[in-house]
């Protein structure tokens, strides 16, 4: 089946392991808007604020990096449980990821679009930043849930 | 389509998950079939057959709407 573009199931856990950890920081962070004083660096920027209000194009900042830092492990950790093949990686399997992906992309953009329709000013900022993982959070869930259900079906059975 | 997988394993006493063992996919995958939840593959289908030395017809059949 067209698994190449999976990983080795062994990913999955290491992705949970980080995945985890990074959502439940990244809540926090989300509620409190803060960062933690010790992860400032010196980081390169492809692009970033100027000192006038321009854009400063590749340019070396001092920055807190708390977002960055969880940002990454967060999308890092997810996409491991995405796209590690399951112990019994099959062609059913395939099917519900396949469906899954679809849904997922689907509900992303209908929220999105409400959004747009609805939320106005800096509100939307938070919109366009949840949107950053709205296709991965959703597949997760939907992908597991079905995956879930399968199982209990099974075990109904002899 | 419909299957008749499930009558076939009770004839050659096989369990769900014996036959997916034997064509290797997962137990979900043989339930799921036998739920008339999922379709097979060609290639699954064709392996199915096998193991039961049967022909493809005798085991799936088209349904009104496919």
């Amino acid at each position: 089946m067209s698994s190449k573009l999976l990983l080795p199931n062994r990913f999955k856990n290491v992705g949970w392991l980080i995945l985890i950890p990074s959502t439940i920081v990244g809540i926090i962070l989300a509620c409190n808007e803060f960062g933690f004083d010790w992860l400032w660096a010196r980081v390169f920027s492809i692009a970033n604020d100027g000192k006038d209000g321009n854009y400063m194009y590749l340019g070396i900042r001092n920055t807190n990096i708390t977002n960055t830092v969880v940002g990454v492990f967060f999308i890092i950790g997810a996409m491991l449980v995405c796209f590690s093949k399951e112990k019994n990686e099959d062609e059913f399997i395939a099917e519900i990821r396949l469906s899954s992906l679809l849904w997922a992309v689907w509900v992303s953009y209908i929220l999105l679009l409400i959004a747009f329709l609805f939320v106005y000013g800096s509100p939307f900022f938070d919109v366009m930043v949840y949107n950053m993982f709205t296709v991965l959070i959703i597949f997760i869930v939907r992908f597991n849930y079905i995956m879930y259900k399968n199982a209990k079906a099974v075990s109904h059975e002899k | 389509m419909k299957n008749n997988i499930r009558v076939e394993r009770a004839i050659k006493n096989l369990t769900q998950e014996e036959l997916a063992n034997k064509v290797s996919v997962s137990r979900q995958t043989i339930n799921a079939m036998e739920a008339n939840k999922y379709v097979p593959s060609t290639v699954l289908a064709l392996k199915i057959a096998k193991v039961f030395s049967k022909s493809v017809e005798d085991i799936f059949t088209l349904e009104k709407g496919d």
